[in-house]
C-alpha cells in the first residue's frame, strides 16, 4: 500500500540504525519507513534482531547509531512512555495489565475521567464502552481484567493503546498463544485500523498470517534487514530461504507404523469435575512414538499434562508408567521419578532458571548424579554441558552465559537438552514450538524425531496443528474433555483435526489457503 | 560543548564529538571498573590517608571484630536472600541466643553443652520459619516479622528484661585469642565463610537455593524439593544467628536482650551490598563479606575521625543507596557481577 513512497510522508522511518552490546552487534544498518495505513510483517530467527528492532521503534531501547524520525523530523524516547506520547503504542508478548481493575479502568488507566478530583465511575465505563464499540467488539468493561480470556485481554490491551489515539502499532507476536479462531478476530481489528491511516508493525511466526495480512514483509537475518517483498510478489519458501540465508530443510513425517509393544504410558479412564474437565479419557504411548494430542483452548488437553507432572491431584483414573501403576502424581517430583520429563508450555515461568547460567540449567535435573556425597563434579557438569549444547545445537557465546540472554528458540532448545538429560522414559512436551522461529522450529522438530528413534516415548500437547499433524505418528483429538477421534496415517490432515477439534464441517480448502475461518 | 560557529565548522565540531566519546567510554570504563571490591579499596585509602590509626595490626583486628557477629549472620541471610527468601527473625534471634547461653552457663553446665543447647534452640526458630514460610504458605517477610516479635520477647522473658552476666568469665572462649593474635571468633567467621562458600559453589544443596531463589516453580516442576531446601535454608540462618548470639554474648561476657536487636537491617543491607537480589537467585559469600567490611570499616573509620555515632548511622544508609545505585548502572552498562 505504499507505492508512492516519496511523495507520501512515513509515519516513522529509521535511517541506517544499529545497536550493540559490547562487541555483540545486534542490528546494523537498518532503513525502514512505514506509511499510513500500511500493515508491516517483521520475520526473521530468533536473534536476528528484530525484537531489538521494533523495541528502538518503542522507545524501550535507544539505537547506538543512526537516527529514528517521526514524520520528517529526527526523535530520540527516553521511554516507551515518550514514544506513547508520540502516537507510538507497543503490546508486548507479555502484556502489562491491572488484573484486580476493570477492563474499562485499564483500557483508560492513567486518564480517568474525574470531576473535582473525583471520579466518576460513569463516565469511565460509557467513554471505555465507547473505545470498545469503534472496533466492533463485543466486550464487557465493567468485568475485572482477570476474567477475561488471553485473546480478549490483548483485544484490550490494543484498545487501550488506541484509546490513546496511537498512529503507529508495534506488536510482538501477537497471535503467539491465540487459537485460530482468536487470531481472526485481531486480524480484523487490525485491518480496521489500516482504514483509519494507522500503521502497524508487527512481529510474526506465522507465515500464513503473514501472507494473509501483511502489505510488506521484511525480513531481518544477522541484525540486518536484508529483504523487504510484497506478499503478493513473493512466496513462502522464499521467505524461508532469505531468513536462513539457504533453502528451507523441510522437515519430513514418518510413515505411519504400527508399534506393538508394551506401552511406557497408560492412562485408563481419567476424569474431572469442573467446567474445564476430562470426560473419562484413555490413551497409551509405546516407545519410539509420539503421541500429539490436539484440542482448542479448554478442550483438556492441558489437564493431561498437569495432572501428568503431579499438579493435579484431583484427577480421577489410573496411571501407569513403564508397567508400574501408580496413584494420581501429588508432587512433580513423584513424576519425575517414574521416569516423565517435563517441557511446560510457559519456558521462562516454568521451565528455565533464567538466571543461571546454560550449564546450570542443563545440570538442574541430573545434579544428583553428578555429585558425590553431594558434592558436584564440577567437571563433570562442564562435560554434560558441552555435549548437550552440542548436540542440540544450541548457540551461544560460552555455557556459562545466562539463559535470559538466549534467544527463544535457544532458550527452548536448553529446556529440551535439560530434560533429556534426566534419560526419561515419556518425554512430555507442551507447546514446544511456541514463540520459536522457524529454524529452531524444524530443529525441535527433529530431535523429537531422534529422541522417539531411541525408544522413548513422547507425548506432544500442541494446539499449533501443523506441528500436531506433522510430528506425531499418531494425533488424539481432544473435543470438551474427551478423546473424539484418533489420527493415523491418511486420515492424519489439518482439516480432519481441526474438523474433529472444533466439531464443525469446515472446508478442507479454505484451511489449506489459510483462510480466515473464524 | 560549544555550538560550531559558520566560521570553522568542520574542526570544531569533530573535536567536540570526540570529547564527547571518549567522555562516554570513560563513564562507562569508571563504571564497569567500579565494583564493590574497589570501592572499600577507596575507602581503605581514604581513611588510612585520613587517620594514622586506620592501618595498624590492632585496628584491622579491631575491625574484623566488630563485623564478626553481624558477618556470621549476614551468611545466613544471604542463604536465605539466594533462596527468594527473607529472614526479619535473626534481630530476635541473635539476642535469643545470647541471653539463652548466658542464663545457661551461670547453671554450671559445661560450656559446649550451653554452645549445643542454644544453637538447638536456633535451630529450632529457623524450624518453624520454615514451616510457616512452605507449610502455612505465610510471605517470608510476614512469617519472620512474627517470629521475631516471639524470639525477642522470649529472650526479653529469659532474663526478665534485665542485662545477665557471665558467673564464670572462663565460658567466654569465642571471644579470647589463640591463632595469630586473632580472636576466635574472627576464626570462626573465616571457617563458616569459607564452608558456606563451599556449600553453596559446589554441592547439590547450594546450586538448589540459587535454582529455586532464581524460579521457584520452575524448579519445583523439575523435581527439586523446594519445601526442603527452603527450610533447610532458614534452619542455617537461625542456627548462624543464634552462634552469633553467643559471640556477642561472649564479647561482653553478658547476655541482654537487646544485643543484636539490629542484625537484621543490617545483614540485609550487607547482603544487599554483596550484590544480591532481593528476588533471589543472585548474590555469594564473598560479596557477602565484602558488605560486611564496608559497613564495619565505615563505622570504624568515621569513629577513629572522631564523627559523632548519629552521623555514622546516616553514612551508612548513604552508602548503601549509593553502592546499590552503582549496581544498577552497571547493570544498565551490561556488566556482570
Amino acid at each position: 500500500m505504499s507505492p508512492s513512497a516519496n511523495v507520501v510522508t512515513p509515519l516513522i522511518e529509521t535511517v541506517g540504525i544499529g545497536k550493540s552490546y559490547g562487541q555483540h552487534r545486534v542490528l546494523q544498518n537498518v532503513t525502514f519507513r512505514l506509511h499510513p495505513g500500511e500493515a508491516v510483517a517483521v520475520i526473521g530467527e530468533n536473534g536476528a534482531g528484530k525484537s531489538t528492532f521494533v523495541k528502538i521503534l518503542a522507545g524501550a531501547i535507544r539505537q547506538d547509531s543512526g537516527e529514528l524520525r517521526l514524520g520528517r523530523t529526527p526523535v530520540s524516547f527516553h521511554s516507551p512512555r515518550d514514544a506513547l506520547r508520540h502516537g507510538i503504542a507497543f503490546i508486548p508478548q507479555e502484556l502489562a495489565y491491572v488484573p484486580q481493575l476493570s477492563v474499562a479502568e485499564n483500557i483508560l488507566l492513567g486518564r480517568w475521567p474525574q470531576r473535582a478530583g473525583m471520579l466518576t465511575p460513569g463516565m469511565l465505563v460509557r467513554r471505555a464502552q465507547e473505545e470498545v464499540a469503534r472496533f466492533g467488539l463485543t466486550i464487557d468493561v465493567v468485568r475485572p481484567m482477570s476474567s477475561l480470556k488471553l485473546a480478549d485481554l490483548q483485544l484490550v490491551e490494543i484498545v487501550k493503546a488506541l484509546a490513546r489515539r496511537a498512529k503507529i502499532i508495534l506488536l510482538d507476536e501477537p497471535t503467539a498463544s491465540l487459537t485460530e479462531a482468536e487470531s481472526g478476530l485481531l486480524i480484523g481489528v487490525l485491518r480496521r485500523l489500516l482504514q483509519e491511516g494507522v500503521g502497524i508493525v508487527y512481529i510474526s511466526h506465522h507465515m500464513d498470517e503473514v501472507f494473509r495480512f501483511s502489505d510488506r514483509v521484511d525480513v531481518f537475518r544477522n541484525g540486518e534487514l536484508v529483504a523487504s517483498e510484497r506478499p503478493s510478489e513473493t512466496n513462502h519458501n522464499a521467505l524461508i530461504t532469505h531468513m536462513l540465508g539457504q533453502a528451507e530443510e523441510q522437515f519430513d513425517p514418518l510413515p505411519p507404523q504400527i508399534v506393538t509393544r508394551p506401552p511406557i504410558l497408560e492412562l485408563t479412564g481419567w476424569s474431572t469435575e469442573g467446567v474445564s474437565s476430562l470426560r473419562d479419557v484413555s490413551l497409551v504411548v509405546r516407545p519410539g512414538e509420539i503421541v500429539g494430542l490436539f484440542g482448542i483452548r479448554g478442550s483438556g488437553t492441558d489437564l493431561i499434562a498437569e495432572g501428568l507432572v503431579g499438579r493435579r491431584a484431583d484427577i480421577s483414573g489410573r496411571l501407569a508408567v513403564g508397567g508400574c501403576i501408580f496413584g494420581m502424581f501429588k508432587r512433580p517430583i513423584e513424576a519425575r521419578r517414574a521416569g516423565i520429563a517435563y517441557v511446560p508450555a510457559e519456558r521462562k515461568k516454568d521451565g528455565l532458571i533464567l538466571g543461571l547460567s546454560i550449564r546450570n540449567n542443563l545440570s538442574l535435573l541430573v545434579l544428583h548424579m553428578l555429585a558425590r556425597s553431594g558434592v558436584i563434579d564440577l567437571t563433570d557438569e562442564r562435560e554434560l554441558a558441552e555435549a548437550l549444547i552440542a548436540r542440540f545445537n544450541v548457540r551461544c557465546l560460552s555455557q556459562m552465559q545466562p539463559v535470559q540472554q538466549l534467544s527463544g528458540g535457544n532458550q527452548q532448545k536448553v529446556l529440551l537438552a535439560s530434560r533429556l538429560a534426566a534419560e526419561p522414559q515419556l518425554l512430555l512436551l507442551n507447546e514446544p514450538s511456541r514463540g520459536v522461529d522457524v529454524g529452531a522450529r524444524l530443529e525441535i522438530h527433529k530431535f523429537l524425531r531422534t529422541i522417539a528413534a531411541q525408544d522413548r516415548a513422547i507425548l506432544l500437547i500442541t494446539s499449533d496443528i501443523e506441528e500436531a499433524v506433522v510430528v506425531s505418528d499418531r494425533l488424539l483429538i481432544f473435543r470438551d474433555g474427551r478423546i473424539v477421534d484418533e489420527l493415523i496415517g491418511a486420515r492424519k490432515t489439518q482439516g480432519q483435526a481441526l474438523r474433529g477439534a472444533t466439531g464443525a464441517s469446515i472446508d478442507e480448502q479454505a484451511i489449506n489457503d489459510g483462510a480466515n475461518f473464524s | 560543548m560549544n555550538k560550531p560557529s559558520t566560521m570553522e565548522p568542520t574542526s570544531h565540531e569533530g573535536a567536540s564529538r570526540v570529547r564527547r566519546m571518549s567522555r562516554d567510554a570513560l563513564t562507562r570504563l569508571a563504571i564497569q571498573a567500579f565494583g564493590l571490591t574497589s570501592f572499600y579499596l577507596l575507602i581503605c585509602v581514604f581513611f588510612a590517608l585520613r587517620s594514622e590509626q586506620f592501618l595498624t595490626f590492632s585496628n584491622v583486628v579491631i575491625i574484623l571484630s566488630n563485623i564478626s557477629v553481624i558477618g556470621i549472620v549476614a551468611i545466613g541471610q544471604a542463604i536465605v536472600i539466594i533462596s527468594g527468601g527473607f529472614d526479619l527473625s535473626v534481630s530476635g534471634t541473635v539476642p535469643l541466643g545470647a541471653v539463652i547461653f548466658a542464663t545457661l552457663i551461670n547453671t554450671e553446665i559445661a560450656t559446649p553443652l550451653a554452645m549445643v543447647i542454644t544453637l538447638l534452640v536456633g535451630l529450632l526458630v529457623g524450624l518453624c520459619n520454615g514451616l510457616l514460610v512452605t507449610r502455612a504458605g505465610i510471605n517470608p517477610l510476614i512469617a519472620t516479622l512474627g517470629t521475631l516479635s516471639i524470639t525477642g520477647g522470649l529472650a526479653l522473658t529469659v532474663t526478665g528484661g534485665l542485662t545477665r552476666g557471665f558467673e564464670y568469665p572462663e565460658a567466654g572462649i569465642l571471644a579470647e585469642s589463640s591463632i595469630a593474635g586473632l580472636p576466635n571468633h574472627i576464626l570462626a567467621l573465616f571457617v563458616i565463610s569459607l564452608i558456606s562458600y563451599l556449600v553453596l559453589n559446589y554441592t547439590v544443596f547450594g546450586r538448589s537455593v540459587y535454582a529455586i531463589g532464581g524460579n521457584r516453580e520452575a524448579s519445583r516442576l523439575a523435581g527439586l524439593r523446594t519445601d526442603l531446601i527452603t527450610t533447610a535454608v532458614y534452619m542455617i540462618c537461625a542456627t548462624l544467628s543464634s552462634f552469633a548470639g553467643i559471640i556477642v554474648a561472649s564479647q561482653l561476657l553478658a547476655g541482654s536482650a537487646t544485643l543484636g536487636s539490629n542484625s537484621a537491617l543490617t545483614s540485609i543491607a550487607a547482603v544487599v551490598l554483596g550484590g544480591a537480589s532481593l528476588s533471589g537467585g543472585k548474590g555469594g559469600i564473598f560479596g557477602t563479606l565484602t558488605g560486611v567490611l564496608v559497613l564495619g570499616t565505615l563505622a570504624n573509620g568515621l569513629a577513629l575521625l572522631a564523627v559523632p555515632a548519629f552521623y555514622q548511622q546516616i553514612a551508612t544508609g548513604v552508602v548503601l543507596l549509593l553502592a546499590v545505585g552503582f549496581g544498577r548502572m552497571r547493570a544498565l552498562f551490561g556488566v556482570e557481577d
